[in-house]
């Protein structure tokens, strides 16, 4: 019965998602994650009632409905809630459930997630959950590659990869990640240089014109200075003078204590 | 569907994510599916404490879902070891902490409550003000788990955790709806004194149990009676007593007299005296006139006549007359506990007890008087110190009238001990002790005897007056304030300190003072000791005075006199005395501070208060002199003599210490705390220490041993047996160093304290303190500076006697069992030839048969043959077997012989046997003693020593008396009249035979 209530308005939700009328979906969501508390089958409880393959299966949909929609509303928070919960339905339900098709598309997004968030080690973390199978799925692989990348340091790969999204969804976390790597350019270049040009500059993090670099500029950097045609990082002012190794002192040190050991011994 | 019973969850962060939902009842599904998994996800769940913090604190959210926040952050903390958060966060989740479950979270917490409340509510009881708030939440777990308790039937724990919390409220609900009051109150009385270490506190505890008691439909005098002792309140027990004796009811006044008996056992003199005088003359409305006559225990026995006729005169409006029956008895009752109360009844039953039943083994004396040299005036007078505390009581002076000679060798301050000997030997000798001693005493200005004999008389005055000097007070003082002579003077200052012990009396206190202010060594030790004795336990103001004077004079024994002095004022005061002990124990002179380690010992007296132990512990190790180091640790044994388990445990290091002040201290606390327990570890401790490198150690360990093995026979550890072997060697060798020898001599003596009839015992048997015991001993630990004080050991003593006693106060014929073989529990055998080791190894074969000889020879003098001194087996029993009433002889078989047809004789040995009104029975016996059912006596109180009350179930059949041959009764009493010579009348008569004689005045030849 309940059952029944949840399923209708799991319909009206799934209408109003193709709609994508969010607002809706939102409040529908809700509603329908409190009536979720209400089914003793569900994880964390996992009670053996008659119908629990059923409610299981709906609340497993509902989760990655939401999941969607939470990329779609482009809420991370609401993202990394949901797939929380939509967790369990893969890995504790699993072997009890047929696999969802959905499965390896929100693993994928999630590990994009990560990856946006600048979260390697869970991302690796994430990885060593998989099994040799659901690596060799697209989804999957996309974002294995794009990790790589990353690592590596061919940002420009990262940022060709936009295009072989395996799934519509990828591409706002592919936005996303193109900042990242913008923010991990800046960051090394204010280490690297004193100045650049701003030719260089826009070149350097990939902008298209100047306009959106001062705009970039302005917004993140705002301890960069844009004089004479060039971005100046406060490389200088910040940096705390270097302290010299004390080599010389240490290694009369260690002599010493070598000394003393063998008279010790 | 069919596997799926087995799933797991495998983490919980769908749940923690669900927490961050906007939807609050997604917030409160994941709360609650979080408690009960945090017993398995706890460290994931650590990581989002602050997002369930949050929730706890977000006003918005409702009150159960906020508890239901706090509870698991509260067991997240707990998970993590914070216990303080995991409590802070426990009281936040109010009823939802759930006191009754049980799971180790709980307990750990509750018990942190607990704890945490505790030092909350005595800080705040410390500090005297409400400045530590005691967190309302807090307290309401405590309540909670406190009803629980209640009402789950766990009385015990609910009385010990809100004593612990100072929740008298509590307390007394605890105690009022538990199903067996009688057993709770005894309980608590017990926890009361042995877990609540703050005086203050106890009496407040005992106060309420008292009116706990007193709203009970049968309330238990004897406890109410104990409690308002402890409190010092006589109006009260006075009251109580004056219902009992004026009840119809002859079992009331049969109850009156044992609570007066336990009283007494207690020592509380001044208390004691309080009490009586309290009691109102036989009449409602108290007439003054009979009010100071029956005060003075010297017409207590008048009054039976006088009382009513005076009654008559007074009150005229009463209508009562003179012939009322009621008045009569209870005059009649009133005069008896009187009696009871003023001490003289029990001492004179002692005394009759001691001197029926004596048993001492004079040969053993005779041994060590032949051994000892007689040019080594040490080993001299030890012998006469054995002697005396061997006779402690029994009124037995043989071996001094038989060895007058030997005797007169002893000069100066020996001859003053061998007089004070006299006293220990006759303690408790009322009536006549003033006669006894009267050869010595000094003669009105004639001056004729020798000062050192003449206050060694004073001295022994006092020592058979102890805590009972009301008659010789006065004469004492003259004695005093007659004599210029310091030697007297100082006799007389002890004498008065023993005989007034405790009773604080400001003219007696200005008369010592007086003569502690000429400034004379030797009498102003003897002053200061004996000002401490007469204000034992009043915290008087004094003490500043004393301390002043101490700091004043050059003399070192009068320091070391007062500062005992000033110990002994602070006896028992606790906390009282913190001030006090600080001031002492911070002095410059080591003398002072040797006295406030006595301080600290005396003031804290059997409450094995870990603050005290901890600061002797301290000084122990770390002051610069040896007497305050020695002290320290022998003050040990003082505070813990309550638990005499827990001292060999915790000297055991200071006894292998290399200071050997620090081991002859291990030792002597062992024997103090140990007294007369026989426990094995103090004799496994002790042991190493009886052969140590150190002479003063061995002396130390020697005596120590004495101490808890008094009373211990072979049978039940047969290292006494060796340890008596190792005596007699030690006393035989003449390579043995003086220090030593006299350890062995004095320990034979206390081994054989008292006709092998009393022991050593610190606590009365309600767990009380004993005030003379406990200064007994302390004054007597002092002999290391001053040897005449070894016979305040005397005061330590009492009597291991069950004595059964009727309506009359008399000793009825009654027999009980006692459930043990009879060897465990019997005398030592007899030495029976002198010494066989000394025979092997000095062959002079003279010296043993003329000592057997001498000994057949003393036998067939005296009229009353010991059987200990006969020398074969055949003719010991038949000794025994006439002498008279004796329940446990030597022989296994005659055990029975009194009570039982012979045919149990055959037998290997009985497994019981049974005793004779009045019996001996040893502290370890006490367990064992059962009351026959279909007796004709049934005792008031089953208590299995002591002075018992008999009911009369046949109360009209006439009653065969025992213990009719006592000491009592005299040609011509000179000590003045007392009741219970009068009530003794009767069998005194006939006791005439046995009475000894005092002994020959000995002439000193010096």
């Amino acid at each position: 019965m309940d059952l029944k209530e949840v399923s209708q308005q799991f319909e009206r939700f799934k209408a109003a998602f193709v709609k994508n009328d969010f607002d809706t979906c939102a409040n529908l969501l809700s509603q329908l994650k409190v009536l979720l508390t209400k089914f003793r089958s569900l994880p964390p409880l996992f009670e053996n009632t008659p119908n629990a393959v059923n409610e299981l299966l709906l609340a497993r949909e509902i989760y990655e409905h939401a999941v969607v929609l939470s990329v779609k509303i482009e809420d991370q928070d609401a993202f990394e809630r949901d797939f929380f919960q939509l967790k369990p339905y893969y890995t504790d339900v699993g072997s009890r459930l047929p696999p969802s098709k959905q499965e390896y598309l929100i693993l994928g997004l999630n590990l994009l997630r990560l990856l946006v968030q600048n979260r390697i080690a869970e991302f690796h973390t994430e990885l060593e959950l998989l099994s040799a199978t659901a690596l060799e799925n697209p989804c999957i692989k996309h974002a294995v590659e794009l990790e790589q990348s990353f690592m590596e340091g061919a940002y420009n790969r990262v940022l060709t990869a936009r295009q072989t999204a395996p799934h519509e969804t990828y591409v706002y976390f592919m936005d996303l990640l193109a900042k990242t790597v913008r923010d991990e350019i800046a960051g090394c270049s204010e280490k690297a240089y004193d100045y650049l040009s701003i030719n260089d500059a826009r070149q350097m993090l990939l902008f298209s014109s100047d306009q959106e670099l001062l705009e970039y500029v302005k917004e993140e950097h705002p301890e960069w200075e844009v004089k004479n045609g060039s971005v100046i990082f406060q490389k200088a002012k910040e940096s705390t003078p270097c302290k010299e190794i004390p080599s010389l002192q240490l290694i009369n040190q260690t002599l010493s204590y070598a000394r003393e050991l063998e008279r010790i011994v | 569907m069919s596997a799926g019973a087995a799933t797991m969850v495998s983490s919980a962060g769908g749940l923690l994510a669900m927490l961050n939902e906007s939807n609050p009842q997604l917030k409160y599904h994941a709360l609650s599916n979080l408690i009960s998994f945090v017993d398995q996800f706890w460290p994931e769940i650590s990581t989002s404490v602050p997002i369930i913090e949050s929730l706890y604190e977000d006003e918005e959210f409702g009150q159960h879902q906020r508890q239901l926040a706090a509870l698991l952050v509260s067991k997240v903390f707990y998970y993590l070891g914070e216990l303080d958060d995991s409590l802070s966060y426990a009281l936040g989740a109010g009823p939802l902490f759930d006191v009754s479950e049980d799971s180790d979270y709980v307990r750990t917490l509750l018990s942190k409550a607990i704890d945490e409340y505790v030092s909350l509510r005595s800080k705040a009881a410390e500090s005297s003000d409400d400045a530590a708030k005691v967190d309302s939440r807090l307290e309401g777990i405590v309540e909670r788990m406190l009803d629980k308790c209640i009402l789950d039937g766990k009385y015990q724990q609910a009385m010990g955790i809100s004593i612990e919390c100072r929740r008298l409220d509590k307390l007394e609900e605890a105690i009022t709806r538990s199903d067996n009051v009688h057993g709770t109150l005894a309980y608590c009385i017990n926890a009361s004194h042995s877990f609540v270490y703050r005086r203050e506190y106890r009496q407040d505890v005992l106060r309420l149990l008292v009116k706990v008691y007193e709203k009970l439909p049968s309330p238990d005098y004897l406890s109410i009676c104990q409690c308002l002792m402890f409190l010092y309140e006589p109006e009260g027990v006075a009251n109580i007593l004056e219902k009992l004796l004026r009840s119809e009811n002859k079992e009331d006044a049969l109850y009156a007299f044992q609570i007066a008996f336990d009283l007494v056992e207690n020592e509380h003199q001044a208390f004691l005296l309080n009490v009586r005088d309290r009691l109102s003359a036989p009449k409602s409305l108290p007439s003054e006139s009979v009010q100071p006559g029956s005060s003075n225990p010297a017409h207590a026995q008048n009054e039976n006549s006088t009382a009513p006729e005076d009654v008559q005169m007074t009150d005229g409006s009463s209508a009562v007359h003179e012939a009322d029956p009621n008045e009569v008895m209870y005059s009649e009752r009133l005069t008896k506990i009187k009696g009871i109360l003023s001490g003289e009844t029990s001492i004179q039953l002692t005394l009759q007890f001691l001197f029926s039943c004596n048993k001492s083994d004079l040969l053993i004396l005779k041994t060590i008087k032949q051994s000892v040299e007689m040019r080594n005036s040490v080993c001299h007078s030890a012998t006469i110190y054995a002697n005396a505390i061997m006779h402690a009581g029994t009124t037995v002076d043989t071996f001094l009238r038989d060895n007058l000679d030997w005797l007169s060798r002893a000069t100066n301050w020996a001859k003053f001990s061998a007089t004070a000997g006299l006293g220990v030997i006759h303690r408790g000798h009322l009536q006549q002790g003033r006669s006894l001693m009267a050869p010595y005493l000094p003669q009105g200005g004639a001056g004729g005897g020798s000062p050192y004999s003449e206050g060694g008389a004073l001295y022994a005055l006092g020592l058979i007056h102890a805590n009972h000097g009301e008659s010789i007070k006065q004469f004492l003082r003259d004695s005093l304030s007659g004599t210029n002579i310091e030697v007297i003077q100082h006799g007389a200052c002890l004498g008065l300190g023993l005989a007034a012990l405790g009773t604080a009396d400001e003219d007696i206190y200005d008369d010592i003072k007086s003569v502690l202010y000429t400034d004379s060594a030797v009498a102003g030790e003897a002053a200061g000791i004996g000002m401490g004795l007469l204000m034992v336990g009043t915290a008087t103001e004094k003490a500043s005075e004393m301390l002043a004077y101490a700091h004043e004079t050059q003399h070192e024994k009068i320091i070391r006199g007062l500062a005992l002095g000033i110990a002994l004022t602070v006896y028992g005061r606790e906390e009282e005395a913190d001030t006090l002990i600080e001031q002492m124990t911070r002095d410059q002179d080591p003398i002072l501070r040797y006295g406030g380690m006595y301080a600290l010992a005396l003031a804290y007296r059997g409450t094995a208060n870990n603050k005290a132990i901890r600061q002797l512990l301290h000084f122990a190790v770390s002051d610069v002199s040896d007497d305050v180091r020695r002290t320290a640790v022998l003050a040990l044994g003082f505070v813990l003599y309550s638990e005499p388990e827990q001292t060999p445990r915790i000297v055991s290091l200071l006894s292998e210490s290399y200071n050997p002040h620090v081991r002859y201290g291990a030792a002597l606390a062992v024997g103090i705390s140990c007294a007369g327990t026989g426990l094995s570890e103090a004799i496994s401790l002790l042991e190493p220490l009886t052969s140590d490198v150190v002479d003063f150690v061995r002396q130390g360990a020697l005596i120590a041993m004495a101490m808890v093995m008094v009373q211990i026979n072979e049978a039940s550890d047969s290292r006494v047996g060796t340890f008596r072997r190792q005596l007699e060697k030690i006393i035989l060798d003449k390579h043995e160093d003086t220090m030593s020898k006299m350890g062995a001599i004095l320990a034979a003596g206390i081994l054989d304290a008292g006709g092998r009839n009393v022991t050593i015992r610190l606590l009365s048997k309600t767990k009380h303190d004993k005030v003379t015991a406990v200064v007994g001993l302390a004054v007597f630990s002092q002999f290391w500076y001053w040897y005449p004080l070894i016979y305040f050991v005397s005061l330590s003593f009492s009597p291991t006697a069950l004595i059964g006693l009727n309506y009359d106060l008399k000793v009825p014929k009654f027999e009980f069992l006692s459930h043990a073989k009879p060897s465990l529990f019997e005398y030592p055998k007899p030495t029976t030839v002198p010494t066989t080791t000394s025979a092997v190894k000095l062959p002079t074969a003279i010296l043993s048969t003329s000592a057997k000889a001498k000994a057949r020879a003393k036998k067939e003098s005296e009229q009353k043959a010991n059987a200990e001194k006969s020398t074969g087996p055949e003719s010991s029993s038949a000794a025994a077997n006439a002498e008279k009433g004796k329940s446990s002889s030597e022989k296994d078989g005659e055990a029975m012989q009194v009570d039982n047809p012979p045919e149990k004789k055959s037998e290997p040995e009985p497994s019981f046997e049974i005793l004779t009104n009045p019996a001996r029975v040893v502290p370890a016996q006490e367990k064992f003693i059962k009351f026959l059912e279909d007796s004709r006596y049934v005792p008031v109180k089953s208590a299995p020593s002591g002075f018992v009350l008999l009911r009369d179930l046949s109360p009209n059949e006439p009653e065969v008396l025992s213990l009719t041959d006592s000491p009592t009764s005299a040609a011509s009493p000179a000590g003045g009249s007392a009741p219970a010579a009068g009530q003794q009348s009767s069998s005194s008569a006939m006791a005439v035979d046995d009475e000894p004689q005092p002994p020959q005045a000995f002439e000193y030849t010096s």
